[in-house]
């Protein structure tokens, strides 16, 4: 009678987390058009081209960069962040709720807003810097391809460095104050004291950090999307973005098909090295 | 970590205890090392809640800048230098948004599939989180490796394949499409975390119940759910936040405008060859309200719930 309960979320769940990898496989070896709903089997084709085209290795390494430069900057000021939080002794509850804020902003409203903040002829950043002489001119910094990916990574990070914060501040605070007050008696300096106790406790949430937001990284599409279209030329464009634009411009959902299974295999290692390494699944299955 | 921002030669330390290694070098020691304690305290104190300070108005500032680009006329935005504080204060661009674009039909159109996907998740979550924690299946461990891995599935990789599907099975442009799909992402966490909360409350309250003759059903309605209500409520926001904030799955699964949501739909503030910054704020500042509402009301019932 109680296995009942489990029936819809687990239907739900197997509909809708199988049928994604299913049909990507099987699309992927078929031609099929963004207008004509019609399967055309063509085998592998589709993976040879993917593997002939330079934009896809390209849109690897692009999508790299952009992963590698977001969960550093992100994971840097997010710990720095906390630390500071976590030892001031003013300001703590006012930060914990600004921390929420950027949380609560949808992605898509942020890409507008930087849009609009870093606007190339009205946008007030541009104006900031100008008027602090760091820049002598507006700078379009979503559309220059020296500078449209250091724009984009700082604007995602805006975000995204408050989740790292608040993940960080939690796994801080539950270190106990008596470890810091033995390792000062025993003589240690801050800095030892930052190493040996605080660093060591950080780094399972700074490694789920790794894993986890790294794969929602490297498959990040929205904000990419609304701040560049993966442009200038294909500064930007990931694969999720180069997925998108071979499945729904230039009319190929069998080639989008391929690199998401490209995807989903590279998602599936992420996955096999979290369950490995963490064993996160312990947490419920001990009872 | 306390030198963050100090005075010159901060490197050696800061601490009280290397002046003595100093002290053979009077002349040469640094100013820092020369102040006392107190003085060097407060220093620090001040140049750490300086740099909080700046992260404070890192992320406050742009918010003050959508609302106040919203709330200004055009003369004033696009001029330079750009006023910091808008000189006067016209609700323009909110009357236009409201009374002259499609912005409040894809504002019915996001509450409504955000509802939805609310929905499904707090039923067939609790359900299956109550579930999971009472009954013995076999392969657990199997079971919850599915449901985390579920859970690392981004939009993109949803969207794509279900594209192709639902275009078979004739839901694009639907609700439901975009509902089942966004439940893809919120439906595994969720379930995980009332399969914790669920742990949590001890069976044998059940099962005193089920002795004096409640059914199955009541003693869970009854006796497990009120115990496991903050959980409840978190997978709501949870669920309610995620559908508000989806771009990725409403974009491919709904070309058509009609069926847009306001993500979505705040690219028809694009025009042609410009952007209607002034009304694209203003959309902007309309949306961030049910998730500051929301979460700042059910923080409060959340609370509640805790202490109960």
């Amino acid at each position: 009678m109680v296995l009942m309960t489990v029936l819809p979320a687990l239907t739900l769940m197997l509909f809708l987390n199988l049928t994604p990898i299913i049909w990507s496989v099987a699309a992927g070896f078929n031609e099929i058009g963004t207008y004509d709903p019609t399967w055309t089997w063509v085998g592998l084709e589709n993976y040879q081209r993917l593997v002939e085209s330079p934009g896809f290795y390209e849109s690897m390494v692009t999508g790299v960069i952009f992963t590698g430069a977001s969960i550093l900057v992100q994971l840097v000021l997010g710990t720095g962040l906390a630390l500071l939080v976590n030892r001031a002794k003013r300001l703590k509850s006012l930060t914990r709720t600004v921390l929420l804020v950027p949380y609560l902003i949808p992605t898509a409203v942020l890409a507008y807003m930087g849009l609009w903040m870093n606007n190339s002829t009205w946008g007030i950043t541009n104006q900031m810097f100008v008027q602090a002489g760091l820049i002598e001119s507006f700078i379009p910094w979503y559309g220059l391809p020296k500078y449209a990916m250091p724009a984009v990574v700082a604007t995602f990070s805006w975000k995204y460095t408050a989740f790292v914060t608040i993940l960080v501040l939690a796994k801080l605070q539950s270190i106990p104050d008596t470890f810091y007050e033995a390792a000062k008696i025993s003589g240690a300096s801050t800095y030892q004291a930052f190493r040996d106790i605080t660093l060591p406790n950080l780094k399972s949430v700074i490694f789920i950090v790794l894993l986890l937001r790294s794969v929602w990284t490297f498959n990040k599409f929205d904000i990419i999307w609304i701040l560049t279209r993966g442009g200038p030329g294909t500064s930007t464009t990931t694969p999720p973005v180069y997925a998108f634009e071979l499945g729904f411009q230039r009319g190929s959902l069998g080639l989008a098909a391929a690199t998401s299974v490209a995807l989903f295999a590279i998602l599936s290692i992420v996955a096999v090295i979290y369950f490995l390494t963490l064993s996160p699944e312990e947490e419920v299955t001990l009872r | 970590m306390t030198n963050s921002g100090s005075g010159p030669k901060a490197s050696d330390g800061g601490q009280p205890t290397l002046d003595l290694k100093t002290h053979k070098y009077q002349d040469r020691i640094p100013i820092w090392n020369r102040l006392d304690f107190g003085t060097k305290g407060r220093i620090v104190d001040i140049a750490h809640h300086g740099v909080l300070l700046v992260f404070i108005a890192l992320i406050v500032f742009p918010l003050y800048w959508m609302v106040s680009t919203a709330l200004r006329p055009e003369q004033q935005m696009f001029t330079r230098p750009i006023p910091y504080v808008p000189r006067t204060v016209s609700l323009k661009h909110y009357t236009e948004i409201l009374l002259n674009s499609d912005i409040p039909l894809y504002y019915f159109n996001s509450l409504s599939i955000a509802l939805g996907v609310v929905l499904v998740t707090v039923v067939a979550a609790t359900l299956a989180g109550y579930g999971l924690s009472r009954i013995d299946i076999p392969r657990k461990k199997l079971f919850a490796r599915g449901i985390l891995f579920g859970y690392m599935f981004p939009s993109i990789l949803l969207a794509i394949p279900l594209f192709i599907f639902w275009r078979q099975l004739g839901i694009i442009d639907s609700r439901i499409g975009i509902i089942l799909a966004e439940s893809a992402k919120t439906l595994p966490f969720s379930v995980w975390l009332m399969w914790k909360f669920f742990d949590a409350v001890p069976e044998s309250l059940e099962e005193s119940a089920i002795m004096a003759g409640a059914t199955r059903f009541r003693a869970f309605y009854e006796i497990a759910l009120p115990r496991a209500k903050p959980g409840v409520v978190a997978i709501a926001i949870l669920a309610f936040a995620t559908s508000w904030d989806e771009f990725t799955i409403p974009k491919i699964l709904a070309p058509s405008q009609d069926m847009w949501v306001l993500t979505v739909g705040l690219s028809s503030l694009v025009e042609q060859n410009q952007v209607l910054w002034g009304q694209m704020m203003a959309a902007c500042s309309l949306i961030l309200i049910p998730s500051f509402l929301f979460v700042f009301f059910l923080q409060e019932h959340m609370l509640r719930g805790l202490r109960m």
